[in-house]
């Protein structure tokens, strides 16, 4: 069993040496990669999307079409299931050598749910950007008008003790 | 836990309601005689065999709809993507007007604030306007 010592940090440390006299002495950090990149030995990519069902391989029980309902497909799915899950428990009664069809709908039915709950992530996240642009803007709103009261109170207050000090 | 995590999680209860009934089914049903040469089998069930099948079915429907009241809960708003870029446009539009309207304000404040208190460098300095 061959032990071996850590392998030392990278020398790029010695580029740095002056960079508080001048920060433009020493190289500029790498730009953000584009694309398809490796990394330890496996391809990674930058733009990350739900992969939809036909390229992993899965057949796709609702419909296709660009606006899916999805209340509406989540319910009957779940109608399907049960109906298989009993399917299952007759099959196994009568002829039990015959599960593995039935096993194979019931996982079937079980990735297109969860494709489709993945599928409302997107729509989660856009809801989420205009709630929290919402809350911003009623904030600001609220900003604006106090600075404006604060203002005209202080205005008020400057033009009394004007008043008073020229009446006395 | 928000809504979508919640109906994952679902899912998966009943995943896991399903091949649980199916397991504990299998593994505790009295085997059956399968033709006349054979004697009928030897049946140890367990204590409370005969209520299992409903008490596990009842949980399984219990989940189902569970699910349906989860999904039926979801806020799902009007239009598609495109209402809600559209959306966001208007907000940031928005955003921005009443934020330049934010930034006039606290310079006119700032400004109030160094006309009357021209004493005041420590606030000037904190404020950081010139003024």
């Amino acid at each position: 069993m061959a032990t071996a010592t850590y392998p030392p940090p990278p020398p790029y440390y010695r580029l740095y040496k002056d960079y508080l006299d001048d920060p433009k002495s020493a190289p500029e950090p790498p730009p953000p990669i584009e694309g398809t990149y490796i990394c330890f030995g496996g391809n990674y990519t930058t733009d990350d999307v739900l992969p939809n069902l036909e390229e992993q391989g899965v057949r796709q029980l609702y419909p296709k079409g660009p606006v899916v309902d999805f209340k509406k497909e989540l319910r009957s799915l779940n109608r399907e299931l049960q109906l298989h899950i009993l399917e299952l428990a007759d099959v196994l009664v009568e002829r039990p050598s015959q599960y593995a069809r039935r096993v194979e709908d019931i996982s079937l039915i079980f990735k297109n749910l969860h494709h489709l709950l993945n599928s409302l992530r997107p729509h989660q996240a856009r809801a989420t950007l205009i709630h929290i642009l919402e809350l911003q803007i009623q904030r600001r709103k609220q900003a604006v008008e106090d600075i404006k009261r604060r203002r005209q109170e202080a205005q008020k207050l400057l033009q009394e003790a004007l008043g008073t000090l020229e009446g006395q | 836990m928000d809504i979508i995590s919640q109906l994952q999680e679902q899912v998966d209860t009943i995943a896991s309601l399903t091949f649980n009934t199916i397991g504990s089914l299998q593994r505790d049903a009295p085997p059956v005689r399968l033709s006349p040469n054979y004697p009928e089998p030897t049946a140890n069930p367990p204590e409370d065999f005969p209520e299992q099948p409903k008490s596990m079915s009842a949980a399984l429907v219990k989940a189902a709809k569970q699910f349906d009241a989860l999904v039926a809960a979801l806020p799902l708003a009007e239009g598609g993507e495109e209402a809600q870029l559209k959306r966001i446009q208007e907000l940031q539009a928005e955003n921005d007007v009443v934020g330049q309207e934010l930034q006039r304000q606290l310079e006119a404040a700032g400004k109030f604030l160094m006309s009357s208190h021209p004493y005041c460098a420590n606030w000037k300095m904190l404020l950081q306007i010139d003024g």
